[in-house]
């Protein structure tokens, strides 16, 4: 038995080094031989299918992927030579480590042939994948990648969709200027991650810098459930406003046991959970709670707040976008992951059109030249060496959870000119 | 016995080390390189922890903590002090065999799953460490601007020179391994493996040698971490100490052949090569985990001695040539 069963194995291991060997010609099939006047684009990225990244992942690339088959059941992309552009994807699963992140985008670059690359989610990942995007040429547009940090390093061909990191919170220090001039105390309490450290350390110095006084700041470790120590902190501390959070699980979290203590406070913002559909189960908990969203379906994007901004207008609307969607994945509602993955290939699109070529350099520079407005928002990218890629153009918007007609609903509060309702200040 | 096939053991494994080395230079593909890099360093790491898991029968859990712990030093002398990367990694490498050191004087004295759970213990408590010490980045952690590559030619040579450190650790990982396997200090080791209190009565100074052994296993992860996290870029507290990762060494360890030089080896190049390969094979990508797991599972529950301890047992003329 034991000699059979070791047999299967010692096969088993030999089939794998041969299929390791057959495998350096497995690179993504064209379906069908280009013609002429057809090229054929590769756009390379890692996905989340396992691990730790997996939802949100799985929703920018849901995003990305519906953006793709729209242009192409729509016949590609068709440049001023009459030469049409159909797009192809290659993608591996990078189970959200950064063990095999740069094989992965080798692969992607050299064996796969890919023209561009899009990031895979969250910085640290993407920190990985723009070293070998930089080494070997490519255009990587990043979505899912907030920190600063990676626009900081030197490369020239990597490209933010969204807002960075040191700019999710300031808007809410500055809603709280707007609504509550009386507030001199602010505490920040945050998940001690990369993300909402690099966050929270932004809006400290901007809330100070605007004369608050900060009371408490204190991280937490990701995995917290009881949040009973840190607030009993924030009412000790004399808080008049609390900002921070971190993900998903550890915000809602933080909320609920807040509002169950009962503490008094005029304003809480927290990072990533509010704008969640999922954070309306908190029920009364979710009321007044304000987070920071890179795009919402309210989110006022249109040609004609594209023509008042003085920019060009591209892509289809939010509302297009929210149809197309929900109709395509069984109903789901897009989160902002899902609309940056979009957002995407929007940009993609869009550079290539400009470049009227599919060549990396031209791309590259319609994208340094660009500043467009799509249902996402601004787009523009900085361009000096210290910063380039960085985005410039895009802005956070702040919903807030308030009672509607029909329960509880997410209302754009900041920036004024695109809210749909005014903040509820103090919180009930 | 000829004089050569004495060491025929060490040749074998070194031979099989450098076959994968020579491969990617004969293809000249970056990719080839890249899937050799990550075999590369699960052979030196895995080569690394047999030191103490199968030669002294200590499970370590938390290896990893040598890799990040010895990845933040160097990663932090190259970027924020200027140094170059090979005094960084020696600097790596002994700041890990030194913090072993003193480790090792306080937890070896605990024995089976006593040790286990204080190693894990360990790595959670120096990951919290970090994520607090601002020094070193706290939790948002450290990044390397890419110009930095252009030092050493550019970031293609860079990745390429960090491949051939990769190859030369891999290389003495080995022969460490084997000239501890083949010492007296290595009998020693064993004997402790096989009845730890009966090798003390026999003369064997148990605490000095598991404290030696347990250094020794601790000093390659600490330069495979600087060599990993400068090629990577960037280094953050939970990507540097993946208890996960501790689990795969200890899996590759076991499907090797535990306490074998050779088995190391073999275990980490079938995981990793079967892992990577999972991973981008068409019709296995989306299950690869599953696959993987039903894998070891076999190996786990019918070849317990590993392949290589298989071999040996089953056909003791191999005894000469594995060892």
């Amino acid at each position: 038995m034991k000699r059979t069963l070791f047999t299967i194995l010692t096969l088993l291991l030999a089939a794998s080094f041969l299929l390791g060997a057959c495998q350096t010609g497995t690179e993504p099939e064209v379906a069908e031989e280009a013609k002429p006047d057809e090229v054929t684009l590769v756009i390379g990225f890692t996905s989340s299918i396992t691990g730790k990244y997996e939802t949100s992942s799985g929703r920018q690339v849901r995003g990305f992927n519906l953006w793709m088959d729209q242009v192409n059941d729509a016949g590609g992309i068709t440049l001023s030579d009459g030469t049409v552009v159909k797009l192809e994807v290659a993608t591996y699963d990078d189970e959200s480590n950064t063990d095999r992140i740069q094989e992965l985008y080798t692969r992607l670059a050299t064996e796969d042939n890919a023209d561009l690359l899009i990031s895979p989610y969250s910085s640290g990942l993407t920190a990985a994948a723009s070293i070998i995007a930089e080494q070997n040429g490519k255009v990587m547009i990043t979505t899912g990648a907030a920190a600063d940090s990676n626009y900081q390093q030197g490369y020239t061909l990597v490209f933010q969709i969204y807002t960075p990191a040191s700019r999710y919170l300031t808007g809410a220090v500055d809603l709280l200027a707007s609504v509550g001039p009386e507030v001199t105390k602010v505490a920040f309490v945050y998940e001690d991650t990369k993300f909402s450290t690099g966050v929270v350390e932004a809006a400290k110095a901007y809330a100070e810098g605007m004369g608050y006084e900060v009371v408490l700041y204190e991280g937490y470790a990701a995995d917290t459930s009881d949040f009973g120590p840190f607030i009993n902190k924030i009412v000790d501390s004399g808080a008049e406003a609390i900002l921070g959070g971190g993900h998903f699980q550890d915000g809602s979290t933080f909320a609920r046991q807040l509002h169950e203590k009962g503490v008094d406070t005029n304003l809480f913002a927290l990072l990533v959970a509010p704008p969640e559909p999922d954070f309306a189960d908190l029920g009364e908990a979710a009321l007044g709670v304000i987070g920071p969203s890179q795009w919402e379906p309210l989110a006022a994007y249109t040609p004609e707040s594209a023509e008042v901004a003085g920019v060009e207008w591209f892509g289809p609307s939010s509302d297009d976008f929210v149809t197309a969607y929900t109709g395509a994945y069984d109903g789901e509602e897009p989160s902002y992951h899902s609309a940056g993955g979009y957002a995407a290939g929007v940009v993609l699109q869009n550079a290539v059109l400009t470049a009227d070529s599919t060549d990396p350099v031209a791309i590259k520079a319609a994208l340094d030249a660009m500043d467009l407005m799509i249902f996402f928002g601004n787009i523009k990218f900085d361009t000096s060496e210290e910063n380039h890629g960085l985005q410039i153009g895009h802005s956070m918007i702040y919903i807030q959870w308030q009672e509607g007609e029909d329960g509880l609903s997410k209302q754009v509060v900041w920036p004024k000119a695109g809210a749909t309702s005014d903040a509820i200040y103090p919180i009930p | 016995m000829k004089n050569w096939q004495k060491y025929l053991g060490l040749i074998i494994s070194l031979l099989a080390v450098t076959l994968l080395a020579v491969w990617p230079l004969i293809t000249s593909k970056p990719v080839d390189r890249e899937v050799a890099f990550t075999i590369l360093k699960g052979i030196a790491l895995a080569s690394s922890l047999n030191i103490i898991l199968g030669y002294t029968g200590y499970v370590s859990f938390g290896h990893i903590v040598y890799f990040g712990l010895g990845g933040y030093i160097g990663f932090y002398l190259i970027s924020q002090q200027g140094w170059s990367i090979y005094p960084s990694m020696l600097a790596g490498g002994l700041i890990a065999g030194l913090f072993a050191f003193l480790l090792g004087k306080a937890i070896l004295r605990l024995r089976g799953a006593y040790f286990a759970l204080a190693t894990i213990g360990v790595n959670m408590a120096v990951l919290s460490f970090i994520s607090n010490f601002d020094l070193l980045g706290g939790p948002i952690g450290m990044t390397l601007n890419f110009n930095i590559y252009k030092e050493y030619g550019g970031a293609a040579q860079a990745l390429q020179l960090i491949f051939y450190l990769m190859v030369a650790i891999t290389l003495i990982t080995i022969i460490v391994s084997y000239l501890v396997r083949t010492s007296k200090f290595g009998l020693g080791l064993l004997a402790i493996r096989e009845d730890e209190d009966a090798a003390e009565v026999m003369g064997v100074v148990a605490p000095n040698l598991k404290t030696w052994a347990y250094v020794l296993s601790a000093i390659f992860p600490g330069v495979i971490g600087v060599l990993f996290f400068f090629k990577n870029g960037s280094i953050e507290p939970h990507p540097a100490f993946p208890l996960h990762t501790s689990i795969e060494l200890i899996v590759m360890v076991m499907l090797g052949g535990q306490g074998t030089v050779f088995g190391p080896i073999l275990g980490a190049a079938a995981y990793q090569r079967m892992r990577g390969l999972l991973l981008t094979t068409p019709i296995f990508k989306n299950i690869q985990l599953s696959v993987a797991g039903v894998l070891l599972l076999i190996i786990v529950l019918f070849i317990p001695a590993g392949v290589v301890g298989w071999i040996r047992n089953r056909f003791p003329i191999t005894r000469r040539v594995l060892q």
